[in-house]
């Protein structure tokens, strides 16, 4: 028998018994909805990190740190939640009560004359111990700044911003993020543009010796030496160049001001000057050049006992999360195939038991034995496809309905979906159904395949 | 030309066995008509299951044609019975939940025959029994006589050398159980088909050129119509 004709009959009598396929399909339905769900919600995943990763790092980047622990893979032990006891060293800082080593600038120079990196940028902290709005008067504020990243040009509200990449802001602009006007309650974004913000500067005491306290409490008085200690203040005025549009994938733009390097440099080291943390920086961006991989350019550091990650590391990590997730919903989506595995079985079986004539006739008139159980696992084969079908579709037709509120409350972008449904995959996916349910199907058909026709046929 | 020759079968194991057929030895020319004709349990469904190739005695030879069908692979002999054979049952196992034309065409899916020339041999199968008029209706619809006609459809569209028909008439009432026996005779002299045809009823096998009467496995008498001798 012609594999056409075979595969005609097999659709032909499940339709006959059309509640029966319908429900064995549904069975596989629920497996392949679970799974066409976690397929569409790691794929939708996948591209939401790839979307955050590429707008927050440039993939030619590299963050580098003289300290391991930075990136949480320091086999000290020592990690962000927590310090524990450790050797002193003298090229360490006090960062947010840890105590992180710092590049040096020996460091920078190591990494500064390697021919493959095009640029080193350290990461300036620029700690503002308030800030004021022109056109906000009696008002203190405190944010973060940093450098304006020139490989991650944000999208602008108001204002414009340098057209080519790699072009850096004025020294004396400042570019704002649009969620810093909604707190500030400014609707006209136009006349915000050009306006001052003035950043006010301390630097922290500075440290006396005893001999110079006791000589200037001796000459002066006390007053003198708190006047002494405390460090210098100052005030700079910046002029707004553009708000940046709130966005759900660039973390930085939403929430710092961005200032020129240069003055993000001068503005760090006025405010470590008589310090230890002069000039020394916990972690710093490398711009590796075009057509060198960055992780070639890692591993080389490492050596230098300099620790870094690339963008593909960040990534990675992310991309972790999501297959871990992806994964435990594959789990339940599997589990719902093997329960449906056996629905498949069950079915078949009765069916052959309920058409023993017919096999039997089957074979009466020369159909052999291979066809005969060929037949029954393309039934098999039928319903793990009308099952993958209403699955797939039922999880397609959920997905669009509701990929609108999932974006909307995630607050991801328009035309960001979390749920992404692919052709290849989906067909993938029908086609392994089917597979499964042939497999499922094997005992049955086997079953079919030896019936003798006499026995079958035997009325009486 | 059906040459059967010391074919034995025997049924389950050691002192529980008993022969359904015994040392059975047959000659059936081309063309003719054959009746088996003996009582319930005496082996003649046996012998036609032997003579098909549905079944395998474990000794002697069904030479049909020139050829041995008991050495026969498996495969060959499926395809033997589908290009050669026809059948007819007495409960007609026709598929009612299939259209009438399904319930013919599955012999020709079966050898394989070209769909467009399937068409064809249908209409003329299903026209030879006067069944044309229900080409599109499921088969259970069928009064008992149109589905014993329908089984003869579906038996003769492939055109086979041999019909077997199994108490052809046995579930029919007479008058129909006439026109069945007309349609295969007439079948089998038109058209030179060997029809072999296993029954309980004496007036069926009168019809048939040779009457074959076997009981518990062997072969009682073989009376030819036209002589009248037995041999």
């Amino acid at each position: 028998m012609k594999i056409a004709d075979i595969t005609r009959r097999a659709g032909r009598s499940l339709s006959q018994a059309k509640a029966r396929t319908v429900l064995t399909s549904l069975a596989i339905g629920v497996g392949a909805f679970t799974l066409t769900l976690a397929l569409a919600a790691g794929e939708g995943s996948r591209q939401y990190v790839d979307t955050i990763v590429s707008s927050n790092i440039d993939p030619q980047m590299l963050i580098v740190a003289k300290d391991e622990s930075m990136f949480g893979g320091g086999d000290e032990g020592a990690s962000l939640a927590g310090t524990g006891l450790r050797e002193y060293s003298e090229t360490a800082t006090q960062y947010a009560g840890l105590t992180l080593k710092t590049l040096s600038p020996d460091d920078f120079d190591k990494i500064s004359s390697r021919s493959d990196v095009e640029k080193v940028t350290p990461t300036y902290l620029v700690n503002a111990q308030y800030l004021t709005f022109e056109q906000v008067e009696d008002k203190q504020y405190t944010a973060d700044v940093t450098v304006y990243d020139v490989s991650v040009r944000p999208e602008v509200a108001a204002g414009t911003l340098p057209d080519r990449a790699q072009q850096q802001i004025a020294d004396d602009e400042v570019v704002v993020p649009e969620s810093f006007l909604k707190t500030l309650d400014i609707t006209d974004y136009d006349s915000f543009i050009g306006s001052n913000i003035t950043l006010h500067l301390m630097q922290p005491p500075k440290n006396l010796s005893e001999a110079d306290i006791q000589s200037l409490a001796a000459t002066d008085g006390l007053a003198a030496v708190e006047e002494a200690m405390q460090g210098e203040s100052r005030e700079v005025t910046l002029k707004v160049r553009a708000v940046s549009m709130q966005s759900a994938t660039s973390f930085t733009a939403s929430s710092a001001l961005f200032i020129s390097e240069n003055k993000a440099k001068e503005l760090s080291e006025f405010l470590t000057k008589d310090t230890e943390q002069y000039r020394s920086y916990v972690s710093a961006m490398v711009l590796v050049k075009d057509g060198v991989d960055p992780s070639a350019v890692k591993a080389d550091l490492e050596k230098d006992g300099i620790y870094s990650v690339t963008a593909e590391d960040v990534q990675g990590l992310l991309f972790t999360f999501v297959n871990l997730l992806q994964g435990i919903v594959i789990g339940f989506g599997l589990l719902a195939l093997i329960a449906s595995i056996f629905g498949i079985i069950n079915t078949q079986y009765i069916s052959v038991l309920e058409r023993t004539q017919q096999i039997g006739l089957m074979k009466a008139l020369g159909m052999s034995g291979r066809d005969v159980g060929r037949l029954f696992r393309y039934e098999a084969a039928w319903i793990g496809f009308l099952g993958g079908l209403i699955g797939a579709g039922l999880a397609w037709g959920a997905g669009v309905a509701l990929n609108p509120f999932i974006s909307d409350a995630l607050g991801l972008s328009a035309g960001t979906h979390l749920l992404v449904f692919q052709p290849v995959p989906i067909a993938g996916l029908i086609i392994g159904l089917m597979v499964i349910a042939v497999l499922a199907g094997y005992f049955p058909s086997r079953k079919a395949t030896r019936l003798d026709p006499i026995e079958a046929l035997r009325t009486e | 030309m059906i040459t059967v020759t010391h074919v034995t079968k025997t049924y389950g194991k050691k002192q529980n066995s008993f022969k359904a057929l015994d040392d059975v030895s047959l000659e059936i020319p081309s063309g003719a008509s054959v009746a088996i004709l003996g009582k319930s349990g005496s082996g003649k469904s046996t012998l036609m299951h032997a003579i098909s190739g549905l079944d395998r005695p474990e000794s002697g030879e069904v030479v049909i044609d020139g050829d041995n069908i008991l050495t026969m692979k498996q495969k060959t002999v499926d395809r033997f019975r589908a290009e050669k054979i026809g059948f007819i049952f007495q409960s007609f196992f026709i598929q009612g939940n299939e259209s009438v034309y399904d319930n013919v065409s599955l012999p020709l899916e079966i050898a394989q025959v070209p769909r467009r020339t399937r068409t064809q041999r249908v209409e003329a199968a299903l026209e030879a029994v006067e069944l044309s008029d229900k080409i599109k209706n499921k088969a259970k619809d069928l009064s008992g006589g149109q589905k014993q006609r329908l089984a003869i459809a579906r038996a003769i569209v492939n055109e086979p050398q041999i019909i077997f028909a199994d108490e052809p008439t046995g579930n029919l009432d007479s008058v129909t159980g006439d026109t069945i026996e007309e349609l295969l005779f007439s079948y089998n002299r038109e058209k030179n088909v060997t029809l072999i045809i296993v029954t309980h009823d004496a007036d069926l096998a009168k019809k048939c050129d040779i009457l074959v009467s076997i009981k518990d496995g062997k072969i009682e008498s073989v009376t030819q119509k036209d002589t009248g001798a037995q041999s």
